[in-house]
């Protein structure tokens, strides 16, 4: 029998399949670059992880805090600026990025900026950083999403997906050809882009998850693919990977900021009783 | 001639005498090494009506937002730590109308600021914004915030950016020395550009190094020293960000500011504590040591790692020989005295 996982590591394991060996890959913080690390260590060997911040063929040792953290670089094999790292994604040499998700359109275009009112803001998001540039660019984009939400309508377009839909992202003429999101990744589900409409619809359910939970989440009527398949299970190998690589990720952020604290709280006892 | 004179100084001297109320400031980090010096030293002297550029606004942008400091801000990703719930000094600022912001993705706003580094008037940018909200939706830029132009070359229609020049930048490095050559390596991130496209600079750095180590390795120097106005020692002048090489970002005290941004009154009180209360630095570093213990901070420096040398050398150092003969002419100094005047090449 194989080991028991949890959601959010089905969702890294997930996101790390989407990477093939030889590939060069644009890594975000967070899943992502535990991703990035699982395919590096067990199926993609030769693929070349990229920072924009300018960190390019790192191997990475622990889960990073951001995208420039001390930790990306030991070993790396190239150093260069954020500038350089657009205009080599600009020039077609990025094969993936991943993207996290706060809103999602149908058509896999992203809100990261604003909930409500631009200019007067119902809640403020983090901004495009360089999701926007990173989307427009990137041969494939993946997209994660842990705890954020599908929208009929977008408060705010940051980053453009297959606009809207059909054949509206190639004939806008600023994006190459056939690029855009081909995946949206859950805690519950894969999904993928229709070939003609460019509409997602639920190509694989997570194992033990069902339609409706997903549903529920989806405010329109969401299309399921008639093989509708059962995501394959996390190995032994990849359960093992993540948790060793990355403990504090395989659990929801709330628990991982509760145990951080406690730990914390109990180390600075003990040195006030050494003293 | 600015290159060659000794630019040290206190945050506080450096502070008061280069950045004015109503300034253009950028913050010359991204993401990493954060200024967290210079920046408690603009609060603390009460900087007010400042446009920030900020290429990935931590808790810098965060804490100059709360201060109030700030009427503008031009930035790509502001850093929030409310979640769903919301919470954040930039968002209570954006809602009560006291902060305008202007969004731009990573790299058309890192354009702006190598287009003034170089002295160019605009920069073309990646044009798939066109289609997003960051090109639609304009703060007080205006239709400056992107102009479309016909390529000369192409006839295509391309995107562009304004240069940025802002007044001054602050920015912290590994290491520079007294004249002002900073010397930074790691995650290169945009530092550079927003340095050089400033009017003025302020360094501050974790160590002030003899000029001999930077000639020894000028692959490391992003900003030349006659670019630079005015260098600052600040030992863990970034913390709680971390500084590579020299520690690890503090990932508790990090957090408790996250934590405190989501609540207006949470955030004075933290101000009070580690800004205002603390004049300085070093008695920012006295008043850590006292409320959590000074092992904390020593657990997060860094072990070494340094990087392969690379030989600057070259096949000699002088055109004479161990002979005293020149390497080209085969004379002595006496002998092309000598040929010189014989062939009456010598006047006066």
């Amino acid at each position: 029998m194989a080991k028991p996982f949890t959601l959010n590591e089905m969702l890294i394991i997930a996101a790390a399949r989407e990477i093939n060996d030889g590939e060069n890959i644009i890594l975000g913080v967070g899943l992502p670059m535990t991703a990035g690390a699982l395919a590096k260590a067990l199926h993609a060997p030769n693929a070349t992880l990229m920072l924009e911040s300018g960190i390019v063929d790192f191997e990475p040792l622990v889960p990073l805090n951001h995208i420039a953290d001390a930790h990306a670089m030991r070993g790396y094999s190239y150093n260069t600026d954020l500038f350089s790292i657009f205009t080599a994604l600009y020039r077609g040499f990025v094969d993936v990025c991943f993207l996290g998700v706060g809103q999602v359109d149908r058509y896999g275009n992203l809100n990261t900026t604003t909930i409500g009112d631009y200019y007067k803001p119902d809640l403020r998001l983090p901004g495009s950083g360089g999701a926007a540039d990173f989307i427009s660019y990137s041969k494939r984009t993946v997209l994660t999403m842990r705890s954020g939400e599908f929208k009929e309508k977008l408060d705010y377009l940051t980053s453009p997906g297959h606009l809207r839909g059909g054949n509206s992202r190639n004939e806008s003429g600023y994006f190459p050809k056939d690029s855009g999101p081909c995946a949206l990744i859950t805690t519950q589900g894969i999904f993928h882009f229709d070939e003609e409409t460019k509409e997602m619809f639920l190509a694989r359910i997570h194992p033990g998850v069902e339609v409706e939970e997903i549903q529920a989440k989806v405010p329109w009527e969401m299309k399921v693919a008639e093989d509708l398949k059962v995501t394959e299970r996390p190995s032994d190998e990849e359960i093992a990977f993540v948790r060793r690589f990355a403990p504090n990720q395989t659990m929801s952020r709330a628990l991982g900021i509760e145990l951080g604290i406690e730990h914390a709280v109990a180390q600075i006892k003990k040195m006030r009783a050494e003293n | 001639m600015e290159g060659k004179r000794s630019k040290v100084t206190t945050a506080q001297e450096a502070v008061q005498r280069l950045i004015h109320d109503g300034d253009e400031l950028v913050i010359g980090n991204y993401t990493v090494g954060t200024c967290a010096d210079l920046v408690c030293e603009v609060i603390r002297q009460g900087r007010r009506d400042l446009t920030l550029y900020s290429q990935s606004g931590i808790f810098d942008a965060e804490i100059l937002t709360a201060a109030g400091c700030l009427s503008r801000m031009v930035s790509t990703y502001v850093m929030r730590s409310g979640g769903k719930t919301g919470g954040s000094s930039v968002e209570r600022a954006l809602q009560d109308g006291s902060l305008e912001l202007e969004d731009y993705s990573n790299f058309n706003y890192n354009a702006r600021m190598v287009a003034g580094m170089h002295g160019f008037s605009f920069m073309q940018v990646l044009e798939g914004v066109r289609e997003t909200d960051l090109f639609t939706k304009r703060t007080f830029m205006g239709d400056d915030k992107y102009r479309i132009i016909t390529c000369p070359y192409t006839g295509k229609e391309i995107l562009t950016v304004p240069a940025a020049n802002p007044d001054v930048c602050i920015v912290h490095v590994q290491r520079a020395d007294k004249h002002g050559n900073a010397q930074y390596w790691g995650a290169l991130g945009s530092v550079a550009a927003a340095a050089l496209a400033s009017k003025k600079i302020i360094v501050s750095c974790e160590e002030i190094v003899d000029e001999s180590i930077v000639r020894a390795s000028p692959h490391f120097t992003i900003i030349p020293a006659y670019r630079v106005d005015a260098v600052v020692e600040s030992p863990w002048g970034a913390h709680p960000c971390e500084v590579l090489g020299y520690y690890n970002q503090d990932k508790l005290f990090y957090g408790l500011i996250m934590a405190a941004m989501k609540k207006c009154e949470d955030m004075e009180k933290w101000l009070d504590e580690w800004v205002y209360g603390c004049p300085s630095r070093q008695a920012y570093l006295d008043h850590y040591a006292k409320v959590f213990h000074i092992s904390r901070l020593q657990a997060l420096k860094a072990k070494p790692l340094p990087s392969a040398p690379a030989s600057y050398g070259a096949a000699f150092h002088s055109a004479w020989d161990e002979n005293d003969r020149d390497r080209y002419l085969g004379k002595t100094p006496e002998e092309l005295e000598l040929l010189l005047e014989q062939r009456e090449k010598l006047y006066g």
